[in-house]
C-alpha cells in the first residue's frame, strides 16, 4: 500500500504539524455511481513549512484541500487544524474556523470585485469584526509590492497583482494555515514566479505555514516538500524537491495507472 | 426553422424557474384584465336580459313625456298617466290590450324590522304574463285588498312565508298579508332589490297616485305593425306623451343601469394598465439580466453560424412563449377572479348583479393580445442586445462580472432633459398658471426620463441611501456596493416599485385632500344643529318628503330647511343642481354671496358658483337654458353669485328654489334636511325627538355635523379604499421584481458569493447582505415613488384649488405606512434570495466558472 520512498509524514515531529489528515475517506455519489475521491489519505502539514501536493487528474488533491481547509466534510477518517477535529464541527462553526485559523488563494475571482485592494486585503478581520494590525498589514503589503495599488478596485488590477492581493488577505489575519488551490494557474509565468516567491519567502520568513495544490512541476519545486497523491492516497513525498525529480515521479504515477 | 424552435422551447423550459416570475408578473396583469371585462360584460348581459325580461310579453309602452330618459344612470321620474289616457289608448285600432302598470318605491318591513336592500325596493301593481315579468313560485296573485306577493328570494332570505304578515311603507303605510312569492326569469328575484307585488287598486293608493297609473303596458293584436301602431297610439293621445317599443324602453333601463359599471370598467382597465405598465419593467429587466448572462451561450450559436436576426428571434420566441403561457394561465385565473372583483367592488359599495359569467371571444382575445404584446415588446430591447453579441465573446472570460449595464450618454441627456421639463412643469403649476392637462404631460415626462436617467444617477443615489448600510459592517457595505455597481438593472428594478408607491402614495394624498377640504367647507357653511339624510346614499338623496313636514312641526325645532337634487340637461352633458328654500336656508348656513341675493331665487331664477359663471361668462341678468326632463329647454336668470366654496358644501354649482324645482322635476324625495334647535331646548332631547318622527322613515338617519361630514368623507374613503387596494397588486408585482432580479444577480455573483463564504462570511451575514440590498432597492423606490406621487398630487390639487374649494392635505400617518409596509415589504422580497444565497455551497460555488 504504502510505497517506500524517502521520506514520510511520520518522519515530522508531532508538535510541528498544523495540520493533519487520517484515513480520509470522501464518497461521491451512492451505490454503482460511488465514486471514493479520497480512499484512506494521510497526510500531515508540517508548521511553517510550505507544501505543495500533486497528482494527476482525480486523484483527489482538490478534495483533500477541502476537507483540511473545512471547505467540506469527510465521510471517513479524521482532519485536524491545529488541535480542533473538524469532524466535530457544524457548518456555522467551520465557517468560524476558517474565518479565524484558514487563510485561502484561489486559481481566480479571488477578490470581491466591489471592494478596493486594501478592503479586500482585510476582509476576513472586518467579517469577524476584529481590529487589523496595521504594523503587520503595512508589512505584507511591502513586501508583496502593493503600496500604491491598495486603493485600486481589482477590475484595475493585472492578475499578478490581484493574486498579490490575494495572497496579502491570506496572511492578514495571521491563519494557522494557508491553502492555496493553483495559485498560478492563470498567470503569466513571471507573474506566477513573483507569487509563488512570495508564498515561500512568507513561509521561510514569517513562519506561515502554506499548503498549494498544484499540477505543475515548476510551481512545486518552489515548495519545501511535495506530496504525491493517487487514487485518493497519499502515494508518497518529496523533501527539498527538484523539478526533474518531481516530473519523474509524476511519471510513475502516470504509469502506475495504467 | 423548426430545429430553431425547439431550441427556443428548450432554452425557455431550462429556464423556467428564471422566468417564473416574469411570467406570474403577467400573469397578474392579463388577470386583471380577464377579471374586468368578465365581471362588467357578465354584468351588462344580466342587466341587458332583466330588462328585456321585464318587458317581454309587451308591445308598446306609453309613458308621460320627458327631454331625457336618464341622468347619471338614474332614470327620471314622469308624471304618472290619467285614466283617460288608458281608455284612449284602448280605443286604437290594433291595441288588443291596454294595461296600466304602476310602479314605484316601497320599502318591506317584516318582523318588526324593516329590510333595507343596497339595491331599490320596488312596489309594483301586480299583473299577469304577458304583461307583468314576474311569475309565481308559489302561492296565488294578490286579488284582493290587503295582499301582497313578495318576490322568492327576499322572502327567503328573511323568513317570509306564505302566510306572513308583511308591512309595506310607500307614500300610505299598510300591513298586507303574503298570499305569494313570485320569481323574476329564471332567477328568484332581481340582485340586492326587494319587490312587493299589490293589485293595481292597492298600489295606487299606496303611492297616493289616485286613478293615475305610472304607465300603459300596450299589447298589439295580432299580426299589426307595431310601428305603426306606435304612430297611431301617439296620435291619438297626443304630443304630451311619450309611446316607445319595449325593446327600446329595455335598451335604454339597461343603458342607464350600465352607466355606473363603465365607470368602474374605467378604472379597472386604468390599474390593469398601471399593473402591466409595472409587469413590463420587470420583463425587460428578467430578459436583459438572462441574455446578459447567457452573453456566452450566445456567442457560441453566433459562432456556430446563427445569424443576429436568428439570436433576436430566439429570444424573442422565449418571451412569446412565456407571453402566451402567461395569457393563458391569466385568461383562466381571470375568469376565476370575476366573482372576486365583484365582492371587492360590493365590499366598497358598489352592487354588481349576480349569475353565469360571460367569457366572450372578444375578452379572450384582449387577454391575449396584452399579454403576448407586453411580454414581447418588453423583451425587444434586450433581443437586440442578444442579437449584437459578437461571436468572438464566446472566447472571452465570463463578461458577467463587469457587464451589467452601465449609463449610456445620449439616454442619460435625454432623461435628463425630460425630467427637466416634468418638473418645471409641476413647477408652473405649483406656482400659478399650469393647467390639469399641463400636470399630466409634466408627470409623463418625470416618468419617462427618471427610467432613462435612472442607470446615470442610481450609484450615487444609492450610495448616499445606503449610507446607514456602511454601519452594518461588510455585508451591508457588499450590499450597498452590489446595488450601485449594476446601475441599470437596479433603477428598473426600483422604478417599477417607485411607480406603484407613486401611485398608491398619489391616491393616498388626494384622497385625504378631498377629504379634508369637503369636510373643511361642510363645516364652515353648514351651521345647522343636525342634519337628517338617508342612510343609502342614494344620488339624489332619497329621504322621503314627509319626514321634514314631521320635522318642521317640532316644538323641540327652530327652523328645519330641506334640499334636493337634480339632474338637467346642457346640451349632452348631464350637469346636477340643488334646489332650497331661500327663506329658511340663511339660517341653517353661513353662506357668502359674492354677488346678487340668494332670496331673488324665489322668483324661479338661479345662483350660480362664483367660478362656473366664470367660465361660462355669465353675469347677473344673463340667463342659462336648462334643459329639464320633465319640462324641456327653460331659461333661468341668473341672478346671483356663490361663494365656489359655499356651493361645494350644496354639493353643486346650480343653485335654485324648491318652487322652481316642482315646477321642473317630478322627483320628490329631499337629499338633506337641516335642523336648527329650538332655544332652550337641548341637543338630545331635541335628537330624541326628531328620532321619534322620523320612525315611518326607516331610511332615515339624524346626524349631527360630525356624523354628516363622516358620510360624506366616508364616500371617498370607499373609492380610496378600493382603488389602493387594487393598486397594492402594481406593488406587489413590483416587489417579486425585487425577488427576481436578486435571485438572478445572486446566480451571477456564485463566485463572489462562494468566496466571501470561504474567507468566513457566515450564513447569517450572507443573508442579511442580500436582505440589506432587496431593503436598500425599496428604499431607492421609496424615495422616488412617495416623492413623485405627493408632488404630483400636490400640483393636482393645486390645479384643481384654482376651480373648487380644494387645499393640500398631507396624511403623514398613511403616508408613513405606505413607506413602512414598502420597507417591510422589500425585506421580504429579499427572504428567498437571501436563503437561497446562504444555502449555496461553497465548493460549487468557488469552482463555478
Amino acid at each position: 500500500m504504502t510505497m517506500t520512498e524517502t521520506t514520510t509524514a511520520e518522519t515530522f515531529p508531532r508538535t510541528d504539524i498544523a495540520a493533519l489528515a487520517r484515513d480520509v475517506v470522501k464518497i461521491y455519489g451512492r451505490g454503482d455511481t460511488a465514486v471514493r475521491a479520497l480512499d484512506g489519505a494521510t497526510l500531515s502539514i508540517p508548521a511553517g513549512r510550505f507544501t505543495a501536493v500533486m497528482g494527476p487528474s482525480g486523484s483527489g488533491k482538490s478534495t483533500l484541500m477541502h476537507a483540511l481547509a473545512g471547505l467540506d466534510t469527510v465521510d471517513g477518517g479524521q482532519v485536524l487544524v491545529g488541535d480542533t477535529d473538524l469532524g466535530r464541527l457544524n457548518e456555522r462553526q467551520r465557517t468560524l474556523l476558517r474565518r479565524e485559523h484558514v487563510g485561502f488563494v484561489f486559481q481566480s475571482f479571488n477578490l470581491v470585485p466591489t471592494l478596493t485592494a486594501a478592503e479586500n486585503i482585510v476582509l476576513p478581520l472586518t467579517l469577524a469584526g476584529r481590529r487589523a494590525d496595521q504594523a503587520w498589514i503595512d508589512e505584507i503589503v511591502a513586501m508583496l509590492g502593493l503600496a500604491d495599488r491598495l486603493r485600486h478596485r481589482p477590475a484595475e488590477l493585472s492578475g499578478g497583482q490581484q493574486q498579490r492581493v490575494a495572497v496579502a488577505r491570506a496572511l492578514a489575519a495571521r491563519p494557522r494555515i494557508i491553502f492555496a488551490d493553483e495559485p498560478t494557474g492563470n498567470l503569466d509565468s513571471r507573474s506566477g514566479e513573483a507569487v509563488l516567491g512570495f508564498l515561500r519567502h512568507a513561509a521561510h520568513e514569517l513562519g506561515q505555514t502554506i499548503v498549494m495544490v498544484t499540477h505543475d512541476a515548476n510551481a512545486a519545486a518552489y515548495a519545501d516538500q511535495v506530496a504525491f497523491l493517487a487514487d485518493g492516497r497519499v502515494a508518497g513525498e518529496l523533501r527539498d524537491p527538484e523539478v526533474a525529480d518531481i516530473l519523474a515521479r509524476m511519471a510513475r504515477l502516470g504509469e502506475r495507472e495504467k | 426553422m423548426i430545429p430553431m424552435w425547439r431550441l427556443i422551447v428548450r432554452n425557455t423550459a431550462a429556464r423556467r424557474g428564471r422566468l417564473a416570475l416574469t411570467l406570474f408578473a403577467v400573469l397578474m396583469g392579463v388577470t386583471f384584465v380577464t377579471g374586468s371585462l368578465v365581471l362588467t360584460d357578465t354584468s351588462q348581459r344580466l342587466l341587458d336580459a332583466q330588462f328585456r325580461t321585464a318587458t317581454a310579453g309587451v308591445d308598446l309602452t306609453v309613458r308621460d313625456a320627458a327631454a331625457f330618459d336618464s341622468a347619471m344612470g338614474v332614470e327620471v321620474e314622469r308624471d304618472p298617466l290619467p285614466a283617460e289616457v288608458v281608455d284612449r289608448v284602448r280605443a286604437v285600432p290594433g291595441v288588443a290590450a291596454a294595461t296600466p302598470v304602476v310602479r314605484g318605491q316601497g320599502l318591506i318591513a317584516f318582523g318588526g324590522k324593516t329590510i333595507i336592500p343596497s339595491g331599490p325596493s320596488l312596489l309594483l301593481s301586480w299583473e299577469p304574463d304577458p304583461v307583468g315579468a314576474f311569475t309565481l313560485r308559489a302561492g296565488r296573485a294578490p286579488d284582493a285588498e290587503g295582499e301582497v306577493v313578495v318576490d322568492a328570494a327576499t322572502a327567503r332570505r328573511h323568513g317570509i312565508g306564505l302566510g306572513s304578515e308583511v308591512t309595506v311603507r310607500a307614500e300610505r303605510t299598510e300591513r298586507l298579508r303574503v298570499v305569494g312569492l313570485a320569481g323574476f326569469g329564471s332567477g328568484d328575484g332581481l340582485p340586492e332589490t326587494t319587490v312587493a307585488l299589490v293589485s293595481l287598486p292597492a298600489a295606487q293608493r299606496l303611492l297616493a297616485l289616485g286613478g293615475d297609473s305610472s304607465e300603459v303596458a300596450v299589447v298589439a293584436a295580432d299580426g299589426a305593425d307595431v310601428q305603426r301602431l306606435r304612430s297611431a297610439v301617439s296620435a291619438a293621445i297626443g304630443a304630451g306623451y311619450d309611446v316607445s317599443s319595449s325593446r327600446d324602453v329595455a335598451a335604454s333601463s339597461a343603458a342607464a343601469a350600465k352607466t355606473q359599471i363603465s365607470y368602474l370598467r374605467v378604472m379597472l382597465f386604468a390599474l390593469a394598465a398601471a399593473a402591466l405598465l409595472v409587469g413590463a419593467f420587470l420583463i425587460a429587466n428578467t430578459f436583459s439580466i438572462v441574455v446578459t448572462q447567457r452573453t456566452r451561450e450566445l456567442a457560441v450559436l453566433r459562432a456556430a453560424g446563427a445569424t443576429g436576426a436568428q439570436v433576436m428571434r430566439s429570444v424573442l420566441g422565449e418571451a412569446l412563449l412565456v407571453g402566451l403561457a402567461a395569457s393563458a394561465a391569466g385568461a383562466g385565473a381571470g375568469v376565476a377572479c370575476a366573482a372576486g372583483l365583484r365582492d371587492l367592488a360590493g365590499l366598497f359599495g358598489m352592487t354588481l348583479p349576480d349569475g353565469g359569467l360571460v367569457v366572450t371571444p372578444r375578452t379572450l382575445v384582449v387577454a391575449f393580445a396584452v399579454g403576448v404584446g407586453v411580454t414581447v415588446l418588453s423583451a425587444l430591447g434586450p433581443a437586440r442586445r442578444a442579437a449584437s453579441v459578437a461571436p468572438v465573446e464566446a472566447m472571452r472570460r465570463s463578461s458577467a462580472e463587469d457587464v451589467s449595464g452601465r449609463a449610456r450618454w445620449g439616454r442619460t441627456v435625454a432623461g435628463a432633459v425630460l425630467t427637466a421639463l416634468g418638473a418645471a412643469g409641476l413647477s408652473m403649476v405649483l406656482a400659478g398658471p399650469g393647467s390639469v392637462g399641463m400636470l399630466g404631460a409634466a408627470a409623463v415626462c418625470a416618468v419617462v426620463g427618471l427610467a432613462l436617467l435612472g442607470p446615470a444617477v442610481t450609484p450615487a443615489l444609492t450610495r448616499l441611501l445606503g449610507r446607514p448600510l456602511g454601519v452594518a459592517g461588510v455585508p451591508g457595505r457588499l450590499a450597498r456596493e452590489s446595488a450601485a455597481r449594476a446601475p441599470r438593472r437596479t433603477s428598473a428594478t426600483a422604478l417599477a416599485l417607485a411607480f406603484g408607491l407613486a401611485l398608491v402614495s398619489f391616491t393616498t394624498v388626494m384622497g385625504a385632500s378631498i377629504r379634508d377640504s369637503t369636510a373643511r367647507s361642510y363645516t364652515e357653511v353648514i351651521t345647522a344643529d343636525y342634519v337628517v339624510e338617508s342612510a343609502r346614499n342614494e344620488m339624489l338623496g332619497g329621504l322621503p318628503a314627509h319626514a321634514y313636514h314631521h320635522v318642521s312641526e317640532l316644538p323641540q325645532v327652530a327652523v328645519a330647511s330641506r334640499l334636493r337634487y337634480g339632474h338637467w340637461k346642457d346640451g349632452r352633458s348631464t350637469e346636477a343642481l340643488t334646489a332650497v328654500d331661500p327663506v329658511t336656508l340663511p339660517r341653517v348656513t353661513s353662506l357668502h354671496m359674492i354677488e346678487g341675493r340668494l332670496d331673488a331665487i324665489a322668483d324661479g331664477g338661479i345662483v350660480l358658483a362664483a367660478d362656473v359663471a366664470r367660465q361660462r361668462n355669465l353675469k347677473i341678468g344673463d340667463t342659462l337654458a336648462m334643459t329639464f326632463s320633465r319640462t324641456g329647454v327653460q331659461r333661468l336668470p341668473v341672478v346671483g353669485l356663490l361663494r365656489d366654496r359655499d356651493a361645494q358644501a350644496l354639493s353643486t354649482s346650480y343653485i335654485i328654489a324648491l318652487d322652481t324645482f316642482e315646477k321642473n322635476f317630478r322627483e320628490h324625495v329631499d337629499a338633506s334636511v337641516f335642523v336648527k334647535v329650538a332655544d332652550g331646548v337641548s341637543g338630545a332631547d331635541a335628537r330624541k325627538a326628531i328620532e321619534g318622527v322620523l320612525t315611518d322613515s326607516p331610511t332615515a338617519q339624524v346626524r349631527d355635523q360630525a356624523a354628516a361630514v363622516a358620510a360624506r368623507t366616508g364616500m371617498v374613503d370607499e373609492v380610496i379604499g378600493l382603488v389602493t387596494a387594487l393598486l397594492m397588486l402594481t406593488v406587489l408585482i413590483a416587489l417579486m421584481g425585487i425577488t427576481n432580479t436578486l435571485a438572478l444577480s445572486i446566480v451571477e455573483r456564485t463566485r463572489e458569493i462562494g468566496l466571501l463564504r470561504a474567507v468566513g462570511m457566515t450564513g447569517a451575514q450572507t443573508r442579511w447582505m442580500i436582505r440589506g440590498e432587496a431593503v436598500l432597492v425599496a428604499a431607492l423606490a421609496i424615495v422616488t415613488g412617495v416623492g413623485l406621487g405627493v408632488a404630483f398630487a400636490a400640483g393636482t390639487v393645486t390645479a384643481l384649488g384654482r376651480t373648487t374649494e380644494a387645499t393640500l392635505t398631507l396624511p403623514v400617518g398613511p403616508l408613513l405606512l405606505v413607506v413602512g409596509v414598502a420597507a417591510a415589504a422589500g425585506l421580504l422580497a429579499g427572504l428567498l434570495p437571501a436563503r437561497r444565497a446562504a444555502r449555496l455551497d461553497v465548493l460549487t460555488a468557488i469552482a463555478t466558472s
